[in-house]
């Protein structure tokens, strides 16, 4: 079902179009993505899983999960949550692994040239920035300061990152963008860069990171290489799964997914939504679904206390929506797309209460159950990576300049650790003034030390207080993991 | 950990593990393998698990062809599934030095009793793949009873069967030095103490010339790396294996699913460097697209690299050595150990358990070099 009318939002839909969907024509509108279109006309079956031939949504909704793989126009394993829906296009629900299209025109084209190396085109740029999130765009903004140019390269059509989608208003101090809205946030960090030696480089995959900082790039439907001086990894972060009975139904949804397709391309999910995760996304989001027309039954989370900030609690449960703490989701049932979840109270060692089960009567679940950092453009680089919970999982081990153990590649943002969008853009300014400083570039050293010490101090700032406890704790440990990794080269 | 064996396997590859289990069959299961890291770490893990029997000189087709038939039975034999499959391999001609070198091979191989055949470019889509741009073709051969495994599984296998009969594996456990008292072999010293044994087998690959030069034996064994890559899974579409020396490139599709391949640079510089790099890459996907345009669709999901065990002749360091009374070498397989190991770990552990080995592999012996009577192998990828 479609959104026509949203308190914040108006939505700017392209043309409406036809496309094929195993024989039946649908409607949609170009531009969007096939997976949300495919939502909107009620279809959530999207894949057969390879092995068991479960049926199969989609789950993360911003190309990272591979759980929406299609056939499209004939080729399989087309991620179809991140494709934008074009006129008379062919989908198919994919079975098995799929196949390679046999009826390929032998238009090969002369054979390969000799077996030598170097034989393609290197670009170069001083400052590569992959992500072109809150924490990238800043990075941008401030290596730009300095002076240094820049490229922002993004997988997406448009920049912002996971920005895009956040409808609700930051707290903060107003250098940290509070009381905006995360949509309008992002247009102003790329306003920021107007008059900065920095370039976008849009719908733009970097297909991997080589020893030389030469990334790899898929952009337009060509590889092209792009060697840098300095790198920065802004490449955010990935949605946790939840592990119970049938969780790989189509309507289980991360909380991040659900934004996405509810906020950027006006779908709702579902008519009535059970929310895991009493953090601040699941809270905000559930209050979103409600904005959006959506019956949430309940907000759960297995912890014995919301975590979210008791503003955002409160909102919700003033809109007459339960709270449940101790709780956990068991099982959902449904024979291609859920129809019922069932929860439970858990005891003071997480397990299940015998006795205590519950059926909602829901059409989705949406999880927010914590994100892990994308690393691996740093590990694959052979970045030292350290396991942090505090921090969301395996991280790259950086200092406070966000450096990692390779010279010249620095991380800043969820990569660096799962935090918020506002010390994501702290991080990315402390990131873009180091790589402006590695680089040698020439510039305004009393300048640079200033902002430094502005951007160290804001990120104290917002760290502070209990909700900041987790995050301050892990970039206290990867500090003096850090400085022994120093001590050990010595 | 043992401190006493009756022999100590160093290396964890295919190589090791089967000597290891070859060993313990025959009677001496007081043998400790050790592995620096783990299992298939070194080259076994990264190859590309193709096994052929087509080659151009006679030890290393009889090495393979009698690989083969010991492969035939070996999941029986283990009681496991390594994911064999005869699914063949054709090997494409594109230059005259080629199609002269094929009709020699063919020779060879027709002589040993390989079902190997020799096709026309034109033959090669109803006889044996039907995707397959043939532009530059000059001939092919096609033998059906080549074959392919999983090196991570056979590797497994070969090291469980071991342990079964009272070897002892040491994974993460670095040998720093051989021992060695006047012209024979005393103990191994690991960085976790030190095992007595009179015998010592080195099949550390790359890495065996270090481990040899522990004991002032020099063999001639250069590192050269060699990338490799991997797609996404499809549905079976190609069953043979297909190489090109003069193209330069082999690929396969494994039983996942996933195309697996690569290709060697002619210029690649010795040494013991195992980054993947973007030209590969590139290079790759030019050339998998061009022979196989439907494959220009489907994503790559990683790239390795790992090192061959280049010999002067392409063929493998198997015996003792002379002046070092039980040091015996398995390496040097130049690339192709995976698909001999079952035949060169037999062959290897007849010698060590004192008996008459069924191939003579005295020509293998690492003695070759110094005699200066070497006969290279063109067939290598």
């Amino acid at each position: 079902m479609r959104l026509t009318r949203h308190p914040i939002l108006e939505f700017d839909r392209g043309r409406e179009i036809e496309f094929e969907f195993d024989g039946r024509k649908l409607l949609g509108f170009e531009g969007e993505s096939i997976a949300a279109a495919l939502h909107a006309n009620g279809v959530r079956v999207l894949r057969e899983s390879i092995k068991k031939k479960r049926p199969r949504g989609f789950f993360c909704a911003i190309g990272r999960c591979s759980s929406c793989l299609m056939t499209v126009d004939g080729i399989p394993n087309i991620m179809t949550c991140v494709t934008p829906l074009k006129k008379g296009m062919r989908v198919e629900t994919q079975r098995g692994k799929g196949s390679v299209p046999l009826a390929e025109p032998s238009s090969a084209g002369p054979p390969p040239s000799e077996t030598k190396r170097g034989t393609d085109e290197v670009a170069t740029i001083p400052l590569a920035i992959v992500g072109a999130g809150p924490a990238g765009l800043s990075a941008a903004a401030y290596a730009g300061r300095m002076g240094v140019e820049t490229v922002v390269i993004d997988e997406n059509d448009v920049p912002g990152g996971q920005l895009i989608k956040q409808t609700h208003m930051f707290f903060g101090s107003r250098e940290h963008y509070a009381q905006i809205r995360g949509i309008d946030i992002g247009d102003k960090l790329i306003a920021n860069l107007s008059d900065l030696p920095a370039k976008l480089m849009l719908g733009t995959t970097v297909l991997g990171l080589y020893p030389d900082r030469t990334l790899s790039l898929l952009t337009a439907g060509r590889h092209v290489r792009l060697r840098a001086g300095a790198v920065i990894l802004a490449t955010g972060a990935s949605e946790n799964m939840l592990a119970f009975e049938n969780c790989d139904l189509p309507g289980v949804y991360g909380a991040g997914a659900v934004q996405t397709l509810m906020n950027v391309y006006g779908v709702v999910p579902g008519k009535r939504v059970l929310m895991v995760g009493a953090g601040n996304i699941g809270l905000i989001v559930a209050y979103q679904l409600l904005q959006a027309g959506v019956d949430v039954a309940a907000v759960i989370d297995a912890a014995p206390e919301v975590g979210g900030y008791h503003v955002h609690a409160a909102k919700i449960r003033r809109a007459g929506v339960p709270i449940l703490i101790s709780h956990t989701v068991l099982r959902v049932t449904g024979p291609d797309r859920v129809e019922s979840a069932e929860i439970c109270r858990v005891d003071d060692h997480w397990q299940p209460v015998p006795g205590s089960e519950t059926t909602l009567s829901v059409d989705t679940v949406c999880l927010a159950v914590g994100l892990t950092p994308n690393c691996e453009l740093a590990f694959q680089m052979g970045c030292r990576q350290t396991y942090m919970p505090e921090l969301g999982g395996l991280v790259a081990v950086h200092g406070s300049h966000l450096e990692t153990s390779i010279p010249g590649v620095f991380i800043a943002g969820d990569a660096s650790g799962v935090e918020e969008a506002s010390t994501a853009m702290i991080e990315g300014r402390l990131a873009g003034l180091a790589a402006a400083e590695w680089l040698g570039t020439e510039f305004d050293a009393d300048e640079l030390t200033r902002l430094r010490a502005e951007a160290a101090g804001s990120l104290e700032t917002l760290r502070a207080g209990p909700f900041g406890a987790k995050a301050r704790e892990g970039k206290k440990k990867m500090l003096s993991s850090m400085n022994e990794d120093k001590a050990d080269s010595k | 950990m043992r401190t006493n064996a009756d022999c100590v396997i160093i290396g964890g590859g295919v190589i090791g593990a089967a000597v290891a289990y070859n060993l313990a069959k025959g009677g001496m299961t007081n043998c400790v393998l050790l592995e620096s890291k783990y299992l298939s770490s070194g080259a076994t893990g990264r190859c590309g698990g193709g096994i052929r029997q087509q080659w151009s000189t006679e030890p290393n087709a009889q090495l393979a062809m009698d690989s083969v038939r010991i492969f035939k039975t070996l999941e029986e034999e283990l009681d496991t599934d390594i994911e064999f499959l005869q699914g063949g391999y054709l090997v494409l001609a594109y230059t005259d030095e080629d199609v002269e070198q094929f009709h020699k091979n063919f020779e060879l191989q027709r002589r040993l009793g390989l079902d190997v055949e020799i096709l026309q470019p034109e033959e090669i889509a109803t006889r044996v793949v039907r995707q397959l741009n043939t532009d530059g073709v000059r001939m092919a051969t096609y033998c059906p009873s080549d074959a392919s495994a999983n090196p991570f599984l056979t590797t497994k296998a070969y090291a469980d069967a071991a342990v079964k009969l009272g070897v002892e594996i040491e994974l993460f456990t670095p040998v720093t030095r051989i021992l060695r008292e006047g012209n024979r072999i005393v103990g191994v010293e690991t960085e976790r103490g030190i095992i007595n044994t009179p015998r010592v087998v080195n099949a550390a690959g790359s890495h065996s010339v270090l481990l040899a030069r522990t004991v002032g034996v020099e063999i001639p064994i250069t590192p050269y790396r060699r990338e490799i890559l991997v797609t996404e899974p499809l549905e079976r579409f190609l069953d043979p294996m297909i190489i090109s020396f003069s193209f330069g490139i082999y690929f396969r599709q494994v039983k996942h699913g996933s195309v697996i391949g690569g290709f060697a640079y002619p210029d690649e510089k010795p040494g013991f460097n195992e980054e993947s790099s973007v030209d590969f890459l590139t290079m790759m996907s030019h050339k998998l697209s061009f022979l196989m345009p439907a494959l220009k669709h489907v994503k790559v999901v990683r790239q390795w690299a790992g090192l061959y065990d280049v010999t002067p002749d392409a063929q493998p360091i198997i015996g003792e050595t002379d002046g070092v009374d039980g040091l015996f070498q398995a390496s040097g397989f130049s690339g192709h150990g995976f698909m001999i190991a079952p035949k060169a770990s037999s062959l290897l552990a007849q010698l060590i358990l004192g008996q008459k080995p069924d191939l003579d592999i005295d020509r293998l012996n690492v003695r070759r070099f110094s005699e200066g009577d070497i006969d290279l192998d063109h067939s290598v990828v």
